[in-house]
């Protein structure tokens, strides 16, 4: 067994999930990507974790990513002590299309989710409440809309993004990690940190 | 919120006003960092009275470079000594480091490695370029005579470890090359050092250099 700090040892791992609006963040909306990253450096945690591909990472291919990553957080850890932990899966998530009725339901939800997020004043009330709230359930909308197999696709996703913010957390005992991913993953991936026995919290006691 | 890391403190040596004025425009508003000061000589710095907790200094200053890093050593020897250079020469960085310098670093480096260099730097590492690094860490073990202790064996994360610090790498770049955090690293470091019965980070490179470890 290795030995570790004992302050470390006695400190709690701590782990914080934050949700992003992937292109929503290129509105004009007090969530911005400045903001995100004043709220990033300002929580400054030992462990960044990210919703990319270990392959992504290795290439540095940063070009596809959603701008709250390539425009904002991985230039932050780049230049400060964060340290980026990808915990993505190889396959990316399928887009939520369909065609007919459910495609055009999918359109105006999606128009909704947008007045939603636009209408925040900030990152907390796009992380709780009702804006929350409704954003999931539009989210769930939307996946099932889309069809099975982008269900499937959503819950693997889940799983593979939660095991491995539990392996960092397990990797590095004391630390502070928070976990940045969209929006519409935090709430089935905040349930699974908890019941692995870590202390949980938000990204604002972190 | 209750960060982790503390902000470390940048002092700027640079004998010409304008150089100056840029450094404080430019390293003002970075995150992780305060700028306490600019200095035009030894006299300036030393009256940055105030140098304490982890200060780097980045030295902006014309060629020969090591007298200026041998005063500021004797003068204040808890600073991270950071150099710029015009260029990268093997003679240079290993005669800037037994000077007393944490590293050197190219005018074309980019602003984030700047920062992350003047972060380390304030740590107490070595900061040097990667393509130097082996060569210049094997140049300044040479003539050290090795331990010939027995030691406690080093797990295999400690051993990662050991031998990327021997490649020269700071602290940010050994945690994000095993996804581990900062302060992991500086754990393990810590059982190395136990381990190895030294008392420095430059005592281990030299101990993994003199002992084969890669680089």
């Amino acid at each position: 067994m290795e030995r570790v700090d004992k302050n470390e040892v006695q400190n709690p791992t701590q782990i914080a999930v934050l949700g992003t609006l992937a292109e929503f963040h290129r509105d004009p909306l007090p969530y911005d990507l400045t903001a995100l990253v004043d709220l990033v450096a300002e929580i400054n945690p030992d462990l960044l974790c990210l919703d990319i591909s270990l392959a992504q990472w290795r290439q540095q291919d940063f070009s596809g990513l959603p701008p709250e990553y390539s425009e904002a957080l991985l230039p932050l850890a780049d230049q400060t002590d964060i340290v980026v932990v990808p915990i993505g899966g190889q396959s990316p998530m399928p887009k939520a299309t369909a065609v007919g009725w459910r495609g055009l339901v999918i359109g105006w939800a999606r128009q909704l989710l947008g007045w939603i997020w636009a209408s925040a004043p900030g990152p907390d009330a796009i992380n709780r409440g009702w804006r929350h709230d409704w954003g999931n359930a539009l989210y769930s909308l939307i996946r099932s809309l889309a069809g099975s197999e982008v269900n499937h696709a959503y819950h693997a996703h889940i799983d593979q993004v939660a095991q491995a913010a539990l392996k960092a957390a397990h990797n590095n005992p004391g630390s502070r990690i928070l976990v940045v991913t969209n929006i519409q993953y935090c709430h089935h991936i905040r349930p699974q940190l908890q019941q692995a026995g870590l202390t949980e919290t938000t990204y604002k006691n972190l | 919120m209750t960060p982790a890391s503390t902000t470390i403190k940048v002092v700027v040596l640079a004998d010409a006003l304008l150089p100056r004025l840029a450094w404080e425009a430019l390293l003002a508003p970075q995150p992780g960092l305060e700028l306490w000061g600019t200095a035009a000589n030894l006299d300036d710095l030393r009256a940055l009275t105030l140098l304490k907790g982890q200060t780097a200094v980045l030295l902006d200053l014309k060629e020969p470079l090591q007298p200026h890093v041998a005063e500021i050593t004797n003068a204040l020897p808890d600073v991270g000594l950071l150099c710029l250079v015009d260029a990268y020469d093997l003679n240079q960085i290993v005669a800037l480091l037994q000077a007393g310098a944490a590293g050197s670093l190219s005018r074309d480096a980019t602003l984030p490695e700047l920062i992350r260099a003047l972060i380390a730097a304030s740590r107490g590492e070595i900061v040097l370029p990667p393509e130097l690094a082996a060569r210049a860490l094997t140049a300044l073990a040479r003539g050290e005579m090795p331990p010939q202790r027995s030691i406690e064996a080093l797990t295999d994360r400690e051993h990662e470890v050991l031998a990327l610090l021997a490649k020269g790498r700071t602290n940010k770049d050994i945690a994000q090359s095993l996804f581990l955090s900062v302060r992991t690293v500086e754990a393990h470091l810590h059982n190395i050092y136990s381990k190895l019965d030294v008392a420095s980070r430059t005592e281990a490179v030299l101990w993994a250099v003199q002992h084969g470890l890669d680089p």
